[in-house]
């Protein structure tokens, strides 16, 4: 088996994302924004309650806060937008048409485009939250570096995780979307739920402490979650091993069943009409 | 791997499960698309799959290109059986659904044909000799360069079938490849069709509502109704039997008198000032139909055809419908 094709389809799904370059400063914008906000409201919670003691520190909320905003559209929000319309047209009959692996050649680019829109944000939001902001004074808003090398080294690992955890998830977007014919439904659940369960929304160690260990234990904690965690060197229940133990799971399992389901859904297929 | 028999079909069935209503609430109810059809194409041959819609050939199309899988029967298309070697299988086929683009409308074409090298895994020098003949035979080298969201129809239709072809597949299955094209771009695309076969002895299955296109390509007709085949045979033999009848238009200066028709004619349809007649010729040649319409004083002009190989085709339907 050759890999050039998915390599192909990447890197396809790739310029695409990159075509659209004022969505990317758009969405920039509209992630400051939010991201400015919600450092606002941490704020003043911590300043108002400065005897709890939070599982996490201010500090700690607000490279969180940045992070998470940095990689919003890593999240499986719904189904890759090209599958979804080929579902809706029938044009979904030439993928089943390719000498290729289904599940690689749409992972592949779902993954593409994950990355294509995640990255080019993040290194922008980096920038602007990280240094940037450190120039101007505002060093206590801004993005903290790693904890230390060491935790860089692993936060990069459980990074790449967890956009193949993502892209796992955004596959089974598409396969519903191939099921029900139409992309609409895998947004309507896809996004809230990846919002909430991926700490985007609140981050997972700020929950009660009896749902705490839980969250962690879902897939979506699994896309920034736990590697935000790993870069800041923060204390994650059964350590590293853990960690990355949960993010591979996730992601075999997705993997696994989801080729499953693929298999028994292009094996049903009925495309209708000429 | 080339084979004598390009595809072979054998006692083909296909059922549906519908719902009734379209709720999960409502009976399934089976529809039988294919009702156990066989057919054999030799390589080199371009056999027209005709039929009217909803008879089935869409059905057919699918398995064939592996995309479906059949209730029962077998298919073998260069030895593979499609839905289960799926990946060998599409890898030697090409296929274009007149209704769908398989292009990427965000890429131009010379990108997509590029694009299509990777996946078919398609040599360098082999990619480039295709796409420069193709491109050539075609008329592609002025929109190489154009993204596919702005070619017309036309433009698009012939680079779909550069890239349905760009691997050499040894059958191609042309689904509509004329649907909604102006003249020029029909005749351009059945003039490659027709090279195709002569220099590269490709198999193609054609499907079409254009009975030009039947007429301009296909060594054989296989015609498709309610699931089952109603007639398989050569173009020419399909022609003789059921193309023998003529056509006769008679205007009349004033309103067409009655006719009384010898054995042989019948009228067909009458107008103000016209009346359509069909005969068969073996029965009542042209010249004495003439002459006994000459009969009448108010007689203007005569026009002799064939009939609309369309109508012929329409009558073959409702005949073997019932």
């Amino acid at each position: 088996m050759t890999i050039r094709p998915y390599v192909t389809s990447f890197v396809l799904q790739w310029k695409i994302g990159l075509r659209y370059r004022l969505a990317v400063l758009a969405g920039l914008v509209a992630q400051m924004w939010f991201g400015a906000i919600s450092l606002m409201a941490y704020a003043a919670v911590y300043h108002h309650a400065p005897d709890v003691n939070a599982p996490m520190t201010l500090r700690q909320a607000m490279t969180y806060t940045w992070i998470q905003q940095s990689f919003f559209t890593l999240l499986p929000l719904g189904c890759l937008p090209a599958i979804g319309e080929a579902a809706k047209s029938g044009a979904i009959v030439y993928d089943l048409l390719r000498p290729v692996d289904l599940w690689n050649w749409w992972l592949s680019a779902s993954l593409a485009r994950l990355l294509g829109n995640a990255i080019p944000r993040a290194v922008l939001l980096a920038v602007v939250a990280g240094p940037l902001a450190a120039l101007v004074g505002l060093n206590g808003w801004s993005l903290a570096p790693p904890a230390s090398f060491e935790a860089a080294l692993l936060a990069l690992i459980s990074f790449v995780l967890g956009a193949f955890i993502s892209a796992s998830i955004v596959m089974w977007w598409n396969i519903i979307a191939a099921r029900t014919l139409s992309p609409l439904g895998t947004y309507a659940v896809g996004t809230p739920l990846a919002v909430l369960m991926s700490g985007m929304l609140l981050p997972l160690p700020l929950y009660p402490d009896w749902a705490r260990e839980l969250l962690l234990l879902q897939p979506f904690a699994g896309i920034s979650d736990i590697p935000i965690r790993l870069y800041m060197g923060m204390p994650i229940p059964g350590g590293v091993v853990a960690a990355l133990g949960i993010q591979c799971f996730w992601l075999l399992a997705l993997t696994m069943i989801g080729r499953f389901w693929m298999n028994r859904t292009v094996s049903r297929m009925e495309v209708q009409g000429a | 791997m080339k084979t004598a028999t390009a595809i072979e079909v054998r006692d083909l069935r296909k059922t549906y499960q519908v719902r009734d209503g379209g709720s999960w609430r409502g009976k399934t109810r089976e529809i039988t698309a294919l009702d156990g059809i066989s057919f054999t194409v030799p390589s080199g041959e371009i056999a027209g799959f005709i039929g009217p819609n909803g008879a089935g050939k869409s059905t057919a199309i699918k398995i064939l290109s592996g995309i479906l899988r059949p209730t029962s029967g077998i298919v073998r298309v260069g030895n593979l059986v499609p839905w289960e070697n799926r990946i060998a299988h599409v890898a030697r086929i090409g296929v274009v659904f007149g209704q769908r683009t398989q292009l990427w409308w965000d890429l131009s074409v010379a990108e997509g044909l590029a694009l299509l090298r990777d996946i078919y895994s398609v040599e360098p020098e082999r990619f480039k000799r295709n796409r420069d003949r193709l491109a050539e035979a075609l008329d592609l080298n002025g929109i190489m360069d154009q993204s596919v969201r702005q070619l017309s129809l036309g433009q698009r239709m012939r680079a779909e079938i550069a890239a349905a072809l760009i691997h050499d597949p040894d059958v191609v299955i042309l689904d509509e490849p004329t649907i909604g094209l102006d003249a020029p771009s029909k005749l351009a695309v059945r003039a490659f069709v027709r090279d195709l076969r002569r220099e590269r002895g490709t198999t193609v299955l054609l499907t079409t509502h254009d009975m030009h296109d039947i007429e301009a390509l296909a060594d054989r007709v296989i015609v498709i109704g309610h699931g089952r085949i109603l007639a398989d045979s050569p173009f020419e033999a399909l022609q003789a039997t059921t193309l023998s009848e003529r056509i006769l238009e008679a205007d009349f200066t004033g309103p067409p008198p009655e006719l009384f028709l010898p054995d042989g004619a019948v009228e067909t349809e009458r107008g103000t000032r016209s009346v359509t007649i069909t005969f068969d010729p073996q029965r009542l040649p042209a010249p004495a139909l003439v002459a006994h319409l000459s009969t009448f004083p108010d007689l203007g002009d005569l026009r002799i055809g064939r009939p609309a190989i369309e109508e012929i085709i329409t009558r073959f339907y409702a005949d073997h419908a019932s």
